[in-house]
């Protein structure tokens, strides 16, 4: 970086405007924290944190960072559980949270939006015309991040796809500040040579969205059914039995461990049978549709071991069960365990019962950190993400979070090559760089590292992102 | 055991309180305050406070931050849902009273002379405390006292004494309890409640007021306060002593119900309106009185009430709140009028030709967004008092 903090600021203040650029400390840290559980050190600071308007003002942004080599880290709302927005080497912090657009097209068939638009609200717009979302990541997030890492959320992946199949085109501006469309208005999508496929998925080292097009999906008629388990291993052997058997997928699917039910029961004020639980949101062309194929899940769940299992007809009770999922981020407080960190595995099918198992002994039998932490099991059962939140003591030094951070992490990276894991909910850059490397090898790796440089030359864009750093 | 010094306590409270925070952001996605950054939400606040402590950092920029939050504690509700239960709004509270006695960079500049007139004349506008009750001329209301004893004491509040809309609500309500036939008075030397200094972060002033309050609520015999001050009921039912001797409090959406309800109150008038209620943040989410407001202006003959896109525990705030009454947020955080005028938007979008409210701070603040929207031809802003009178 060859130009001065000043320098810089007052250069971006004539690019988006005065109100638009923050240097104070206090909105830089905001910027810089994530949800791991250490402080935000004096290194993890932007310099300054810049909130363009529109690609155009982006554009100058980028050309600005290239000339001078200034680091430039986006952030759409910080809910990653990756880190990727962190920034590592100062520079800019480049917030698309401006980028707030909506127009819902019912003639074309889509809805086109702001890259920094959250889902929630177009959850809620989308609503109201009778569409649905095909993203359920929490409400806070951006459109453009779960776009940029190819996240759906909870859903299963195979009933609306993930967004690389819903997403009709984008709008990006390159690293190096050329402004490109891609994709189709149309809903015919182009076989063969796709830009916005390269840029789905590919966590922002490319490019940056800002604009994303989506075909419209009408809005299912649901109904949720719930199974109770004596072990979360009956329910992953009931997951190989809904594909196995062909019974009708659930659009979404949770399952909360045998510990983490026992926390949440409480919490909600519910009094179900001890053990593991698993829920389903089933859905249909009509009330009725939905009905009958949340009843398969009750047979299903039945035929698997379930001690008991029904459909949901009451709301209360409804939000209630979801909310023993919902209430994740509490397990551990009941032991004081206010520092926690969570991962996730996703394995094969035939060997998702033998996983669940393991990661409910995660804990049992080891010399590390990790055996000082109280670990829960929970995850999605439509499409398999086994996720596992470890709490530990928010008083542990930072030395030794990091320490235990390390751990955890390399624990995932082992499960995940155990099970044939892949990036699941939350992508793959920057801290599973490892996992990939080597999962597919370092040719895979360096195809990746190649893509970027072409793409970025100096190297701008999300820098430390590729290469691992945290 | 000796006792820890103050700051430490603070310290140790603000820092468990906000190590606890998981950083998911849900409470960012129902702020009233926050347009666009993440710093302007409760996930930008409380980060702020928390490496404030750590850095031992108090510059204005953080007062700021601190100060815009209205206490609505709509993000205390979510957080209570999905995440970690974090009491957001006592924090802040905290935080404030930290810097303003500990490190004496609050309140904000503007609302010093607010609770300066608090602590002088019992009122934040610094009006004078004679004419507190002027509202009452000619209208043959008792002081209550000792030797004159009521059994419903109105507690008018500062908003209902001094503000003309605000006094319309204190006629309109009189009104309303005298066609009752309750033996209803004022007291003479009425004080603010202090819950605005609380808010603020003045502990110690609101400690005064209370106490001066509470010492005429015992010298006059109270035992029933009926208010139309939702900030008062809340400090009067959830921070003054009296609560632990019986005190009963209501809001008068809940004492005219019941009167309704004995048969004591008669809404005859038909009043052919369509109406939409906008719950206020002391009264809904805060006291949970949801229903009885909209029970009381369905007893209206005539009226149809229809709600909003964001209603009860889920609706949005006016903007006022916090202190926020007596402070402009500085250049780059949301204006109480931007943030009143959206909620007018969500009342015009329902076609409503009156947004009803049951505390005087939303009137006030919605009546300014109606005419800063200049929307004055497509909707009023009026108490549900002002109803009730029009169908007596």
């Amino acid at each position: 970086m060859c130009v001065n903090e000043q320098q810089l600021s007052q250069h971006l203040k004539g690019i988006v405007g005065e109100d638009h650029v923050h240097t104070q400390l206090f909105e830089r840290v905001s910027y810089a924290d994530t949800s791991l559980p250490y402080d935000v050190e004096e290194g993890d600071l932007p310099d300054s944190v810049v909130h363009p308007a529109d690609a155009r003002e982006i554009s100058e942004v980028l050309k600005y960072a290239n000339q001078h080599k200034i680091p430039v880290t986006t952030y759409g709302s910080g809910t990653s559980l990756m880190f990727g927005t962190k920034p590592k080497h100062h520079g800019i912090t480049l917030s698309t949270e401006r980028l707030t657009t909506l127009e819902i097209n019912e003639d074309h068939q889509w809805f086109e939006c702001g890259a920094g638009i959250k889902t929630g609200q177009v959850i809620k717009e989308l609503g109201k015309l009778g569409y649905f979302l095909p993203i359920q990541t929490q409400i806070g997030s951006s459109v453009g991040g779960a776009v940029s890492i190819n996240t759906l959320g909870h859903l299963t992946d195979n009933i609306f796809g993930r967004p690389v199949n819903n997403v009709l085109g984008l709008e990006v501006v390159l690293p190096t500040g050329e402004i490109i469309e891609t994709g189709s208005k149309c809903l015919r999508r182009a076989a063969g040579w796709d830009l916005a496929r390269i840029f789905i998925g590919s966590e922002g080292i490319l490019g940056i969205i800002t604009k994303v097009r989506m075909v419209l999906i009408p809005m299912p008629e649901t109904a949720d059914a719930v199974g109770f388990f004596k072990t979360v291993e009956e329910i992953g052997q009931a997951v190989g039995k809904l594909y196995k058997e062909k019974f009708p997928l659930p659009m979404d699917g949770e399952f909360v461990g045998e510990k983490a039910c026992k926390i949440g029961y409480e919490a909600k004020g519910l009094d179900f049978p001890e053990g593991a639980m698993a829920i389903t949101r089933s859905m249909g062309r009509d009330k009725q549709d939905a009905v009958r194929n949340a009843q398969e899940m009750v047979v299903l769940f039945k035929e698997a071991g379930a001690t008991e299992a029904f459909i949901l007809e009451d709301p209360e009770l409804a939000e209630k069960v979801w909310g023993v999922r919902e209430n994740a981020m509490r397990w551990g407080q009941e032991k004081g365990l206010k520092g926690y960190l969570a991962i996730e595995v996703n394995p094969t099918l035939p060997r998702l019962a033998e996983a669940m198992t393991e990661l409910t002994h995660i804990t049992e039998g080891r010399n590390d950190l990790i055996a000082q932490t109280e670990a829960y099991l929970y995850g999605h059962v439509g499409s398999d993400s086994l996720h596992c939140l470890f709490a530990f003591p928010y008083e542990w030094s930072t030395e030794k979070m990091k320490q235990v951070v390390d751990q955890i992490w390399n624990l995932e990276k082992e499960l995940q090559l155990k099970y044939d894991g892949v990036g699941g909910d939350w992508g793959w850059l920057p801290h599973r760089v490892p996992f990939f490397r080597e999962k597919y090898g370092e040719t895979s790796y360096e195809l990746i590292v190649k893509m970027k440089q072409l793409f970025d030359p100096n190297k701008i864009l999300n820098r430390g992102n590729v290469e691992g750093e945290v | 055991m000796e006792e820890a010094p103050f700051d430490e306590d603070f310290d140790k409270y603000l820092n468990e309180a906000l190590i606890t925070c998981e950083k998911c952001h849900f409470c960012n996605t129902v702020c009233p305050v926050l347009d666009t950054r993440v710093t302007q939400g409760p996930f930008g606040i409380n980060r702020a406070i928390y490496y404030g402590l750590q850095w031992n950092e108090f510059p204005e920029e953080l007062r700021n931050l601190v100060y815009s939050c209205t206490t609505c504690n709509k993000c205390v509700d979510m957080c209570k849902k999905v995440s970690r239960a974090l009491p957001l709004v006592e924090i802040f509270e905290k935080a404030r009273e930290y810097f303003l006695v500990e490190k004496m960079v609050g309140p904000m500049p503007e609302q010093v002379a607010a609770l300066k007139n608090m602590h002088v004349r019992g009122n934040p506008w610094g009006s004078p405390s004679h004419e507190r009750t002027k509202w009452a001329e000619g209208l043959d209301i008792p002081f209550a006292s000792k030797e004159n004893q009521v059994v419903v004491l109105y507690f008018v509040g500062c908003a209902s004494s001094y503000d003309s809309q605000g006094q319309k609500i204190a006629k309109n309500l009189s009104k309303i309890l005298k066609k009752a036939g309750v033996k209803f008075g004022i007291l003479e030397n009425e004080v603010c409640s202090g819950h605005e200094a609380k808010r603020m972060g003045e502990t110690g002033l609101f400690a005064y007021l209370s106490e001066a309050n509470s010492e005429m609520f015992k010298d006059a015999g109270i035992h029933h306060i009926v208010t139309g001050d939702p900030h008062s009921l809340y400090s009067f039912t959830r921070e003054y002593p009296e609560q632990e001797n019986g005190l009963k409090v209501q809001h008068f959406s809940q004492f005219l119900n019941e009167l309704i309800d004995k048969g004591k109150l008669k809404l005859s008038k038909k009043v052919n309106k369509t109406v939409t209620y906008h719950d206020p943040c002391y009264l809904g989410r805060h006291s949970e009185i949801f229903e009885e407001p909209r029970k009381l202006i369905q007893e209206i003959p005539g009226v149809t009430l229809v709600e909003m896109e964001n209603t009860r525990a889920d609706s949005d705030c006016c903007g006022m709140g916090g202190g926020r009454m007596w402070m402009e947020p500085p250049q780059g955080l949301l204006s109480s009028q931007a943030i009143a005028e959206r909620r007018v938007q969500q009342a015009l979008a329902t076609g409503a030709e009156i947004l009803v409210t049951a505390c005087p701070f939303c009137n006030i603040t919605l009546n300014d967004a109606v005419k800063s929207l200049e929307q004055e031809d497509s909707i009023k802003v009026m108490d549900i008092t002002e109803l009730v009178a029009m169908s007596l």
